[in-house]
């Protein structure tokens, strides 16, 4: 059953995946981004996962607790904010693209600019 | 963008979004979490506001120059308190080694630097956000000078 | 102190530097190029005294923080790293001084500032990237390296560069994550985020979860393939590097394409033991992707009517010879691909620098009308046509000796069709650089261009490029010399090649 938790993980990153290269829609592609990397960071969470863990700091000498591995935390907390400013610059670019086209389909974007040369 | 349920669960979202960035970014040190996490939280609860009111609302908006400048100070802070360590005869981002006193572990202010490390990323992540945003989602030809 | 501490500070100083230009630039209009020239010279030279210190001292270490690994994050110099950073350093250094007074023309000038703090935060992030010894510090420069990338096809505003941009940037983000999936499935089996850690733990991680160390070195691979551009996976290339703003062109094409070889060169000979990856289908997919790219690439490249697309095509070629070199998992291969390394970034530079010249002056982007522009701007298309010669591999120039060297590790690993493919694919080379060549000298010239004078700046920086090319493809010795034990190190460790 403990790799159940593994193999939905990589379905889920698969859709994303697919969602990325399939879709033209820039929206929908930005969105199998975040599904994708999703996937990433419940994989840590998941390797990480310690079960009634807790912060591995030593506030008073209690050797009951089982400490959690800071890393993949560490891990998962750069990866979300890595995706999200990638998320940010990409849809700031999805922006400018409607502004000047009024579409945020890739196929039909790249069909006006051929018509355009 | 004037519908009245976004502007009013934006309006009263906001204030509980940053206590939480500004939580995460304070106990980086004792739990998960830290100034990149805590940064983006308030980061976007400014680009909910922006969205909910638009980008010309001149009420709340950061202006762009003092995002700037408070990015830069962040991430020249992050580095200076990095530099510190070296100063102090020990390697880059030292903290103990070089000197640094730790504090009670558990509390607010424990563990040397890192406090002052974190709030600065989280200053640097937050106004990157924004500029960022407010960047790109402005129109054509209204770039700041 | 300076010594001790060299490596921080030299991934430091672009990036400090950038938030200077940041700071300050927004008042003065002037200030960044002046900051951006002094701060890559100033990496530059401290790349210099790195590469100094590894040639006298040989290997370094540096735990930042003091933490000793597998606790804390390590940087580390070998002479292969000290050979890239050397590569990143100097042609970024000539690329800013080159843009020195061409760059307020090319790009709004509100946005110059930011283009420069972009450019040095790309380069802290490949230095970043070449001097970490810790797999998650790895990744973290390359999403900044990505971001930023990305940011500088896009920075001038223009609506085919967006959309080359966002392209760019959803193919580079699927390398990463892919990458950072094969980063987590080795923190799994292993327990650790240090190179040298890992290599430790790999053998006994393969005996117990086979599969899984299988897939993440699959994952990793394609993660990286996608953002180096080998084929089929280069899709994105063209279209951002054929329209970026010039200087942009020639960072990304020659420097930011290569960074992720280098961190392919850390996984496959760092990492994975070599039985290990000789009991994988990993060599022949390398050298069967390599060699179509090297051919449809440069196929591709034939079909151009656009010089900077035709450029761009060209890279995806180049980037195949790297991956080749790498695939033959041979001693002299590796010592070539690390030198085209190094060689198509001088090269390729000096062509998107020479070509964006050729353009701006002559208002046309189309190969028949650089005809006769040799005899107006001889400095450009000298530079011009010393690069493509080099690319075609004629001696004594650099890129014939890169091709040399790939071609003995041919032999070497008893591969010799691949040395027929480096002999087919110079030939097409020609096909598509010499015509321009000729054509720019010999033929009278296709529109009417007056004379303008070219900056001092872009100048001394091609000449520079072209003196390069030639140095070190005479005195190919000296480097290889330098990069040769640690190549031999790594094979012999593993008891000599396969």
């Amino acid at each position: 059953m403990d790799n159940l938790f593994y193999a939905m993980v990589f379905i889920i990153f698969l859709t994303g995946f697919w969602i990325m290269l399939r879709q033209s829609n820039l929206i929908k592609k930005i969105i199998g981004m975040n599904i994708m990397e999703s996937a990433i960071f419940l994989f840590l969470v998941a390797i990480g996962y310690v079960k009634e863990g807790s912060a591995p700091i030593a506030i008073d000498a209690n050797p009951g607790l089982a400490y959690v591995n800071p890393l993949p935390s560490a891990l998962i907390l750069t990866g979300i904010v890595v995706s999200v400013s990638v998320t940010a610059f990409a849809l700031g670019l999805t922006v400018r693209l409607y502004q000047h086209y009024g579409t945020m389909d890739v196929d039909e974007i790249t069909r006006m600019r051929s018509e355009e040369l | 963008m004037s519908d009245i349920i976004v502007r009013v669960v934006t309006r009263l979202m906001i204030p509980y979004l940053q206590l939480y960035g500004l939580y995460i970014i304070l106990y980086g040190h004792n739990s998960p979490g830290g100034g990149f996490a805590g940064g983006t939280v308030i980061a976007s609860s400014l680009i909910l506001y922006v969205l909910a009111f638009g980008i010309d609302d001149e009420d709340l908006r950061l202006s762009p120059s003092v995002a700037r400048i408070i990015e830069s100070c962040g991430a020249l802070a992050y580095v200076g308190i990095g530099l510190g360590g070296i100063l102090l005869g020990a390697n880059f981002l030292s903290n103990k080694a070089a000197g640094f006193p730790l504090g009670i572990p558990g509390r607010v202010f424990s563990g040397g630097t890192i406090v002052l490390l974190t709030v600065s990323i989280g200053l640097k992540v937050a106004s990157t956000m924004i500029t960022l945003f407010v960047n790109i989602a402005e129109k054509e030809g209204e770039e700041e000078s | 102190m300076i010594t001790a501490h060299i490596m921080p500070l030299t991934i430091l100083l672009p990036l400090v530097g950038a938030y200077l230009i940041l700071l300050v630039g927004s008042k003065y209009r002037l200030f960044a190029r002046n900051a951006a020239l002094a701060i890559t010279g100033a990496t530059f030279a401290m790349v210099c005294y790195i590469t100094y210190l590894v040639s006298s001292h040989g290997k370094m270490s540096y735990y930042l923080g003091g933490w000793a690994p597998p606790l804390g994050i390590e940087l580390r110099a070998d002479p292969i790293t000290a050979f890239l950073l050397l590569t990143f350093a100097s042609v970024s250094f000539f690329v800013v001084l080159f843009a020195y007074d061409i760059l307020p023309g090319e790009i709004k000038g509100k946005v110059v500032t930011r283009y420069y703090a972009l450019y040095l935060v790309l380069l802290g992030s490949l230095l970043g990237i070449v001097l970490s010894n810790d797999f998650f510090n790895i990744y973290v420069f390359l999403e900044i390296s990505s971001i930023a990338a990305a940011a500088l096809v896009a920075v001038n505003g223009d609506k085919l560069a967006m959309e080359a941009s966002i392209k760019y940037l959803v193919m580079s983000t699927l390398g990463s994550g892919t990458v950072l999936m094969g980063i987590a499935g080795l923190y799994m089996v292993t327990g650790y985020l240090n190179l040298d850690f890992l290599a430790g733990a790999l053998p006994q991680a393969y005996a117990n979860y086979p599969l899984t160390v299988s897939m993440t070195l699959g994952m990793l691979t394609v993660g990286i393939a996608v953002k180096a551009a080998l084929f089929p996976l280069h899709v994105w290339l063209p279209d951002a590097h054929g329209s970026a703003p010039t200087s942009s062109s020639a960072i990304l094409s020659g420097l930011v394409v290569k960074v992720y070889i280098a961190v392919l060169l850390k996984l496959l000979y760092r990492v994975f033991p070599l039985d290990f990856l000789a009991a994988m289908p990993l060599q022949g997919s390398l050298l069967v992707m390599a060699t179509l790219g090297i051919f449809i690439g440069s196929i591709m490249a034939i079909r151009q009517r656009d010089i900077k697309k035709m450029l761009a095509y060209s890279t995806v070629a180049q980037i195949g010879y790297v991956f080749l070199g790498i695939g033959l998992f041979s001693e002299k291969a590796m010592v070539g691909a690390i030198y085209h390394v190094f060689s198509h970034a001088v090269m390729k530079s000096m062509l998107f620098l020479s070509a964006g010249l050729l353009i701006k002056y002559s208002g046309k982007r189309t190969i028949e009308d650089l005809s006769g522009l040799g005899r107006i701007y001889p400095i450009p298309m000298v530079a011009f046509s010393v690069g493509a010669l080099s690319m075609v591999g004629i001696p004594p120039l650099a890129g014939f000796m890169s091709k040399w060297y790939l071609g003995w590790g041919a032999l070497e690993a008893n591969q010799l069709p691949f040395l027929l493919v480096l002999l087919v694919s110079s030939l097409l080379n020609g096909f598509y650089y010499l015509p321009i060549v000729i054509g720019g000298f010999f033929k009278p010239a296709a529109v009417a261009i007056k004379e303008e004078k070219i900056p001092l700046g872009a100048q001394i920086s091609l000449l520079v490029l072209i003196a390069a090319t030639f140095f070190f493809g005479l005195f190919s010795n000296i480097p290889v010399n330098f990069l040769t034990p640690t190549v031999q190190g790594i094979f012999n460790a593993f008891g000599g090649g396969i």
